[in-house]
């Protein structure tokens, strides 16, 4: 708390004193008694709810029996970390992991801005809602019938394949998800696909902050559709697109678990198989509720490792940053 | 809106025009690729049953039907379970909202004593869990298993959500929150009258996503109130049918074999359709209904600030 | 100031609601634990147990709601608030057991090793002894088959066979299209090169099916959770039984596994080739279950492999739409002439599956009287025919059968055998094995009765039979043989042991090597086989898997379970 770094726009703080003395401290405290009492109390939520739980970390060091109780539990100390680490399946899964987060991060963000974007620049504003409405619908099919839809797209003599016929891109009807290396691919645009729409509301929230007076004055000094967008669209989303680029850092390695099940198979597994199904396979299904804990440390570390870095390059590149 | 209109075209209109109808050919492939998808289960959910197992069913009802629909809203479970829903949405958005505005303001404040450490003390906890078991014997403890408040206390503040209202509380012209309290008025009303209003577009976004969240969980009910048939919900409805007809992941051929002496139940394809036109429909509506507030808030508040 | 009046009403109506709720929640759960805590022996007083099942979903209900569970509460005054596992087995039975919060009675389907580690059941030998006499006739003969490692009973498994009859339709394996033997003049086949010769030969006459081109053969092997589609035809080739991963020798009772084995071998070989001739569906390693059904109801697949549970939608369909030719039959292939085929189960027990009473019911005494009054002749009759009359009837000899459809729906339609009672009886509770026979000479199941087999031919069933010269589809398999320690994948292995982690590579390396050897060019088989056996070899625990195995086979021809 000593760190505790004042910005100067507060009215009462106008001290850009870096080392707070103990008694202003708690001068401070009181004088904000009232934020105080509406903070403190969601506080001890969280360390109830959030915290508290975490013992359970304890059972990635045991060989977790959920019938004993804590003191009857054997102590195998680093032996399912080992077991992650020293398995050369771990390494493919970690690295399909990390592919599959970042090529839907990516895409996501891209996808979700640019169709923010070209909503907010239609005209006819019962159009852009219709298609607003319309473009968050796949979000609300579950995986289990999204994927089979996929599949049938994909099908020898799915859309897919008939399209790509008849416009002679390929001869012969292609078995796309038995080929690996279409996975990731095939993966990012049916995450797109489900939810485009559904990623834009915030940015079309953010984009409503934008003073309408901006466009206005632009107009007047000659600018175009393209700088107008430059310039002052894409200014008015980065706040809330650097905030929600620093939150995403930090789920480096969540990459999902239906889609991934649901579509993969046998053919493309050293593609599609990620740490959660291989936690799943070699953990939950054998009673094993270690290695997932042992699984949820390292993703955790990991978490916090990226976390504390972009937040640290969003600061030193003087944007704004989450804490 | 008509002025702006007409000065719009008034610059460089052919390509103008041209982007207008790129986008708007662009918009209509976004539509049809999203679409299909629920006019899909809409044309299952009224294809009859046995025929749907053939499958090749794309737009249109291949032998058309009711009976799905009838057998659907013939479950008694149904009727309850989903005013239980609809209670979880309603109570769970409104509260979960206000709080997480309330938590978001006071670290929105760049001048709170405890700002960095409240912010990170909730954004940590985005990251880590201490597991299903610990956090199952916790609820235990709390004497939440088999109440209603399991579906709205442990989720009363979403973390990403009070981070995106307190980038919008950010986002606000400078001073206006200082100006209010020169005003003389307190942290509380501040809040109440300043900052809710000017955040509108925040809110209604966070709403939508708390209430769909609400509307959608079913986890918790599996978890913690499964036993309990009175405090169902809709989507747990909906699991329990769909369940039947995904198997699980650790089935091996040795289950199979011991269920072979069952009847295997597995659900047509269009009875899970029609459940999920069922399940999806009435969260749906939500959204056209806070579009407006999403769409136009800011320019009440803009000629506020 | 209105929108801060609004808000405040809002919040007070918010608090209220709350405090209504939580209210009546409190209620809920006072009702349901108010069950009878100090009930004896002598008391009979209306009471309601909780069920739960790890097996396969249904919808919870009251048992008194259906007419089965009626007339047993008549009988006992017990009632059954059941309830069905929806969601993940592994992460409820966590919960579960975790917090001790166990039903009166658990159905564990694949969930007993978990359980049984837990401690969650109650020991039940004196409780049989003292009240029991229905479950000492039916499990007495079994008893040492399900005794745990401390000589004592938990739970009752399904398998208890008195007598023994096998089902007259059998059908699982090798299913051919019955256009295609129409064909060919209904023509004997054995083996697999026979098998795909008649497919190939077919197929040339007839490219296309309805615009579209013929598929040769498929099978279901896309969904992980239905691999063992592929992997388990190379034991039934061989003339071997459903043992899960292993094929247990007659002889030695050595247990080798499938995987790498010679049969394996040469049963992905010949897939090979004939993918190479253009028989087989490669989509068989991307589709899921509902597309896989698509395909069978089509037309176009001439043969296919299946177990009949996997596809008995399909064949409702296609039965369904009476076009008897685009029907199919399964038949029992076999690598060549000499080898006997072993598709039937033989006489077996299933020792890890079974429902016990858990350590937190009410009261264990109630539960054990209402268990035996279900095992008595009659009761048992009414969870499986039904009622007389109503469900089933009986000829003048005494012999059960339907007399009408609307007696067949009962069993076999999912709304009606549910709101009877069926669906929630007639498996997962105490009960005699699915193969057994009534003290009259009736079937138990109405499965097994042949007068309730043959009860649905169509013509073309009988058209088919007669060319076969046989009157059930049973017929056209060999009797199983005796093999005392069956089924070898009832053995179970400790939870997260090396040889269950074993055997978990083994899968993954299968699913990964198997569909990849099927698909690409046969010149290359023999180099990615070798490739496939290498790394298969040198998983650790191989050995140490099929000695546990073999060793386990070897104790339960002994008799020791």
């Amino acid at each position: 708390m000593e760190k505790h770094t004042v910005t100067v726009i507060s009215s009462e703080t106008a001290t850009s004193d870096h080392q707070i003395k103990l008694p202003l401290f708690w001068k401070r405290i009181f004088q904000q008694r009232v934020l105080v009492f509406m903070s403190i109390p969601f506080v001890l939520w969280a360390f109830v709810f959030k915290y508290v739980p975490l013992w359970g970390w304890t059972m990635a060091f045991q060989n977790y029996k959920p019938a004993r109780s804590f003191s009857e539990q054997e102590w195998v100390g680093w032996k399912y970390f080992k077991f992650l680490f020293q398995d050369e399946t771990f390494y493919r899964v970690l690295r399909n992991t990390i592919v599959m987060s970042s090529i839907k991060l990516v895409l996501g963000f891209v996808t979700a801005i640019s169709l923010a974007i070209l909503l907010n620049e239609l005209k006819n504003i019962l159009f852009k809602r219709i298609v607003q409405t319309v473009s968050y619908l796949p979000h609300f099919i579950s995986w289990v019938v999204a994927s089979s839809i996929v599949l049938t797209v994909l099908s020898p003599d799915g859309i897919v394949n008939l399209l790509l016929m008849n416009l002679h891109i390929i001869d012969q009807p292609v078995l796309w998800l038995a080929k690996g290396e279409y996975f990731w691919g095939i993966l990012g645009l049916t995450e797109v696909w489900k939810d485009v729409g559904w990623n834009t509301i915030i940015y079309l929230a953010a984009i409503t902050t934008i003073d309408p007076s901006q466009y206005e004055a632009a107009e007047i000094d000659g600018a175009n559709r393209f700088q107008r967008i430059r310039h002052i669209t894409l200014p008015g989303l980065k706040p809330v697109f650097i905030i929600l680029l620093i939150m995403s850092m930090g789920n480096i390695l969540e990459s999902g678990f239906e889609p991934q099940y649901l579509l993969g198979n046998g053919m493309n597994v050293d593609y599609s198989e990620n740490l959660d199904i291989f936690v799943l396979k070699y953990g939950m299904a054998m009673g094993n509720y270690s290695l997932g804990t042992a699984a949820g440390m390292f993703k955790t570390v990991v978490s916090f490792i990226f976390l504390f870095s972009a937040n640290f390059i969003a600061k030193k590149m003087g944007e704004s940053r989450l804490f | 809106m008509g002025k702006m209109k007409t000065t719009r075209l008034g610059y460089s209109s052919r390509s103008d025009k041209m982007f207008d109808i790129c986008n708007i050919i662009m918009m209509i492939c976004l539509m049809i690729v999203t679409l299909y998808p629920f006019i899909n289960m809409i044309a299952v959910s009224f294809n009859d049953a046995n025929d749907a197992i053939r499958g090749g069913i794309y737009i249109w009802p291949r032998v058309w039907t009711l009976e799905n629909y009838r057998y659907i809203f013939g479950e008694a479970s149904i009727y309850h379970s989903t005013a239980i829903s609809a209670l979880r949405t309603i109570i769970g958005t409104v509260i979960s909202v206000l709080c997480t505005a309330m938590l978001a303001y006071t670290i929105g404040r760049q001048d709170y004593v405890l700002r960095k450490f409240v912010t990170m003390f909730f954004v940590f906890t985005m990251y880590f869990s201490g597991g299903l078991i610990p956090v199952y014997l916790l609820i235990r403890n709390l004497d939440l298993i088999n109440s209603f408040w399991v579906y709205i206390i442990p989720g009363v503040i979403g973390v990403f959500n009070m981070i995106v209202i307190r980038s919008f509380i950010e986002g606000l012209p400078e001073g206006i929150l200082e100006s209010a309290r020169i005003d003389g008025a307190g942290e509380f009303t501040t809040f109440v009258r300043i900052v809710l209003p000017l955040t509108i577009p925040a809110l209604a976004t966070v709403s939508l996503f708390v209430a769909v969240a609400q509307w959608n969980s079913w986890f918790d009910v599996f978890l913690y109130n499964s036993s309990n048939l009175k405090l169902s919900t809709l989507q747990y409805e909906l699991m329990k049918i769909l369940q039947t007809s995904t198997t699980s992941s650790t089935q091996s051929a040795g289950d199979v074999y011991a269920q072979s002496g069952n009847i295997t139940i597995v659900t047509p394809t269009s009875i899970r359709a029609t459940m999920t036109i069922i399940a999806s429909v009435p969260i749906l509506v939500v959204y056209p209904f806070l579009q407006k507030f999403i769409v136009q808030g800011m320019t009440v508040g803009g000629v506020k600030g | 100031m209105f929108g801060k009046k609004v808000l405040a009403l809002g919040l007070v109506a918010i608090i209220m609601a709350a405090v209504a709720l939580s209210g009546c929640s409190n209620n809920n759960k006072e009702n349901t634990s108010s069950s009878p805590v100090e009930s004896t022996d002598a008391t009979n007083d209306p009471v309601t147990f909780n069920y739960f099942s790890f097996g396969a979903p249904k919808k919870a209900i009251l048992a008194s709601e259906t007419d089965i569970g009626k007339e047993l509460q008549q009988q006992t005054n017990v009632d059954w608030r059941m309830e069905y596992l929806v969601g993940d087995g592994d992460t409820k039975v966590g919960v579960m057991i975790a917090s001790g919060d166990y039903p009166d009675i658990i159905d564990s389907s694949g969930q007993m090793a978990k359980l049984m580690d837990a401690g969650a059941f109650i020991e039940l030998d004196d409780l049989i002894e003292q009240y029991g006499p229905n479950i000492k006739r039916v499990y007495g003969p079994y008893l040492d088959k399900f005794r745990q490692k401390d000589g004592k009973i938990y739970f009752f498994p399904y398998t208890a066979n008195i007598g023994y009859l096998s089902e007259p339709n059998f059908q699982t394996g090798f299913y051919i299209q019955r256009s295609v033997l129409e064909e060919f003049n209904y023509p004997e086949i054995t083996t697999l090169d026979e098998y795909f010769d008649i497919i190939k030969q077919y197929k040339d006459r007839y490219p296309q099916v309805d615009g579209k081109d013929t598929i040769g053969f498929a099978t279901l092997a896309g969904e992980p959770s239905s691999f063992f589609t592929l992997q388990n035809p190379a034991m039934h080739l061989a003339g071997y039984p459903n043992d899960g991963s292993v094929m247990v020798d007659m002889e030695t009772h050595e247990a080798k596994l499938v995987a790498g084995s010679d049969y394996q071998k040469q049963w992905i070989k010949k897939l090979s080739e004939v993918n190479a001739q253009g028989l087989f569906d490669p989509e068989s390693f991307t589709m899921n279950r509902d597309q896989y059904l698509a395909k069978l109801t089509s037309g176009r697949v001439l043969g296919y492999f299946s177990y009949s549970w996997q596809v008995g939608e399909a064949t409702d369909n296609l039965k369904k739409a009476g076009i008897d030719e685009k029907r199919y039959v399964a038949m029992p292939i076999v690598f060549d002439k000499s080898i006997k085929d072993q598709y039937i189960d033989p006489p077996g027990f299933v020792n890890n599956y079974g429902v016990g009473i858990s350590v937190k019911a009410k009261d264990p005494v109630r539960i054990i009287k209402y268990f035996d009054n279900l095992l008595k002749e009659e009761n048992q009759i009414l969870v499986q025919w039904g009622i007389k009359d109503k469900t089933y009837s009986v000829d003048e000899n005494g012999r059960f059968y339907y007399q009408n459809d609307e007696q067949r729906r009962y069993h076999e339609e999912v709304e009606l055998s549910h709101s009877f009672g069926f669906a929630y009886f007639n498996y997962s509770w105490p009960r005699y094995g699915n193969n057994s026979v009534l003290a009259d000479g009736n079937a138990y199941g109405p499965g097994n009765q042949p007068e309730v087999a043959t009860f649905g031919y169509t013509d073309g069933d009988k058209k088919l039979l007669e060319a076969y010269g046989v009157k059930t589809f049973s017929e056209l398999y060999s009797n199983p043989d005796e093999r005392p320690w069956s089924p070898a994948w009832s053995i179970s292995l400790e939870q997260g042991s090396p040889e269950q982690i074993f055997i978990t590579r083994s899968d993954d390396l299968q699913k990964k090597y198997l569909p990849k050897m099927i698909l690409e060019s046969p010149n290359t088989f023999e180099s990615t086989w070798n490739e496939y056996f290498g790394k298969l070899n040198s998983l650790d625990n191989k050995q140490t898997y099929e000695d546990i195995i073999t060793q386990a086979v070897k104790d339960r021809v002994a008799g020791e379970w």
